[in-house]
């Protein structure tokens, strides 16, 4: 996380910085126009993305998320506090100069070919006509949609949409990759060839930014993560540092009642599986003692499986949802839309 | 205009390893802001249905209307009268003819052109279309300016198809060439181009393209209105009505007297009245243009 960048005329002194994304007590407050209600989208976030990371951001619907991304493209103007791309002020237009990004409910104009809707996002980010041409046709290929690049794109599935949208993203080169729910509407297949083309870019030294409600993408692919809730950022760390926290789980038969009870007061949760009962414990040690308590009782041992927590169960535990997360892993969100709902209607 | 690039290294070595050279020129931005125009134009028919309008109207002076009607009556009013007299009746009916084509398609283009292009703006400033937008490296002012000119471009590339089709007809047709008429075309435009901002301004605040059409038509009639001043300033029976008319008068564009100074210039003589309406129509365009801008700049998408 060292590599440093700074702009061709920048002050080498203010516009370096060892992270792609910075914000300092970054804050949103939306007001309803006749009221004059007050709903804080986002409440005085400070975070920092290092160059070359994977960060994912999470959270449930309303939490801020994408307020939050367009505050940093200057889409959303901050109520308070300050943002910045590469140590460059994100309210100016050159700091989105090496930013690519993939919103979030896209519209692309349907009149375009993938070919020209690639063209010309490429012309607004500088790019020169050669460089377009030439782009153009590596990156259809990259997301495997050369055989489309003449096809008005009002023809393409929502995955191919997706697709196109990265190779959108990624025309100029870019050096930080803003990433709103990329594989929405992708299936299985392409989900994996996306994270696929991302894992390459990363060795390459770009910065992901990646805002999902998918759990077990963000578990998969993010080597950082901060979760927001109701516009407060809730946790913020490396993912590996928020997975250690381990356990192991007992699965046993035929125990008597004398030894449950012993071993429910060690283990962290108890739960009976048709015949079997599962024991989990926070510890190696404890687990020790349960297994020779266990073992003088006669029960039979099914299976001992170390665990590590799930970034589900750290969400769960922070957002304080108790709805299931779903088979899915997505994010529950119902609960907490508040937020979501605020926005329409309002104004800043 | 700046042509300062800058050389950003490679990260993508999955696709493609050449440097890519990033052109900070603002002209690059706005040709491709003008195009994207013209595209979604031609997609939603706008563009075509323009057009196919105008060549409607192009094959009906062609084909159906009579100009040896006109030929026929400068030949009838040729006969009685004496040489000099003949020469300057002739003149000034065809004058008047033209003149009076030159109205028609004044307003014609004019009402035709606001109703297509009412659409263009909101269109962009739809949410997952606009976010991406302002992801690039692209000022505000510039967006709109962009679209703005791209859906003028159109509008007066069909007033120019228009207009001088006609004035080709015509003059093929009666072997009369009174060049003045092309002054349609630029004062068409320029009409066009003041209304424009409104329905801009319009854009921007409401995001809807009805509203826009709405107050685009009305303003028209109502500078239209207006322009009457010295017959209604006569009937309005007290001081400070008469000067927020004069006011308004002199606030709100000058579609009417915009059309008179057409009709002067085809008819030679000398619009006496000229500069003012130009130029305090111009005004009104730039302000408003300004507040849509300022607007813009501080909304939230």
């Amino acid at each position: 996380m060292s590599s440093r960048c700074a702009f061709k005329g920048e002050n080498s002194e203010s516009m370096t910085s060892d992270y792609a994304i910075e914000t300092d007590g970054l804050q949103k407050i939306y007001r309803t126009r006749f009221t004059g209600r007050a709903f804080t989208a986002v409440a005085g976030l400070t975070l920092r993305v290092p160059i070359g990371s994977k960060f994912g951001l999470l959270g449930a619907n309303g939490a801020g998320k994408t307020t939050f991304v367009k505050m940093l493209l200057s889409a959303v103007r901050p109520t308070a506090g300050r943002a910045s791309l590469f140590g460059r002020d994100a309210q100016e237009e050159e700091s989105r100069r090496p930013v690519g990004y993939l919103p979030e409910n896209h519209r692309f104009p349907t009149y375009f070919t993938g070919a020209g809707m690639l063209d010309f996002y490429g012309a607004l980010s500088g790019m020169s006509a050669a460089d377009r041409k030439r782009r153009i046709v590596e990156l259809l290929e990259l997301v495997g949609l050369e055989t489309w690049g003449d096809v008005r794109i009002k023809k393409y599935s929502k995955g191919m949409l997706q697709r196109l949208g990265l190779a959108q993203a990624l025309m100029h080169k870019p050096r930080l990759l803003v990433l709103d729910e990329p594989t929405d509407g992708v299936d299985p297949a392409g989900r994996r060839h996306i994270r696929d083309i991302l894992n390459g870019l990363t060795g390459a030294g770009v910065t992901i930014f990646l805002n999902s409600h998918l759990l077990s993408e963000v578990e998969t692919f993010c080597d950082y993560v901060a979760i927001l809730r109701q516009g407060h950022l809730a946790l913020e760390g490396k993912m590996s540092s928020l997975l250690t926290k381990q356990g192991v789980v007992i699965t046993v038969r035929d125990v008597n009642e004398q030894a449950q009870r012993l071993i429910a007061g060690m283990a962290s949760t108890t739960r009976v599986v048709e015949d079997a009962v599962e024991f989990t414990v926070p510890t190696p040690l404890e687990a020790n003692r349960s297994i020779d308590v266990l073992r003088a009782a006669g029960a039979t041992i099914y299976s001992v499986i170390p665990t590590t927590s799930s970034l589900e169960d750290i969400f769960i535990e922070i957002t304080g949802s108790s709805r299931n997360a779903g088979a899915r892993g997505e994010i529950p969100g119902a609960e907490e839309t508040v937020a979501a709902a605020a926005m329409s209607g309002v104004h800043q | 205009m700046s042509t300062e690039s800058q050389v950003l290294r490679p990260p993508l070595t999955a696709a493609g390893s050449q440097p890519i050279h990033l052109s900070t020129s603002p002209l690059q931005v706005f040709l491709a802001l003008i195009w994207d125009t013209v595209q979604e134009a031609r997609a939603r028919w706008l563009f075509w249905g323009l057009f196919g309008l105008s060549t409607l109207l192009i094959l009906f002076f062609l084909f159906i209307l009579k100009i040896d009607v006109v030929q026929g009556a400068i030949s009838f009013m040729g006969l009685p009268a004496g040489a000099g007299r003949t020469v300057f009746s002739i003149e000034k009916f065809v004058r008047s003819a033209y003149m009076f084509v030159a109205i028609f398609l004044y307003v014609w283009g004019t009402f035709l052109a606001i109703f297509a292009s009412a659409g263009l703006i909101p269109s962009v400033l739809e949410p997952g279309r606009i976010g991406l937008l302002l992801s690039k490296p692209v000022s505000r002012p510039m967006l709109l300016l962009g679209r703005y000119a791209g859906t003028l471009l159109v509008v007066a590339l069909n007033n120019t198809y228009l207009i001088a089709s006609i004035y080709l007809i015509i003059g093929w047709k009666t072997d009369i060439w009174y060049h003045s008429f092309l002054y349609a075309i630029p004062l068409a435009t320029f009409n066009f181009a003041v209304i424009l901002t409104v329905v801009v301004l319009i854009g921007v605040l409401s995001e809807s393209a009805a509203l826009s059409l709405m107050v685009a038509v009305a303003l028209m009639f109502i500078s239209s209105l207006l322009a009457q001043r010295q017959i209604v300033v006569n009937l309005l029976n007290s001081e400070w009505s008469r000067q927020l008319w004069q006011a308004l008068y002199w606030i709100i564009p000058k579609t009417w007297e915009l059309g008179k100074v057409m009709r002067d210039l085809i008819l030679r003589e000398d619009p006496a009245y000229w500069i003012a309406p130009l130029w305090t129509s111009a005004a009104f365009g730039v302000a408003v243009f300004l507040g849509a801008v300022a607007r813009f700049q501080r909304k939230d998408y």
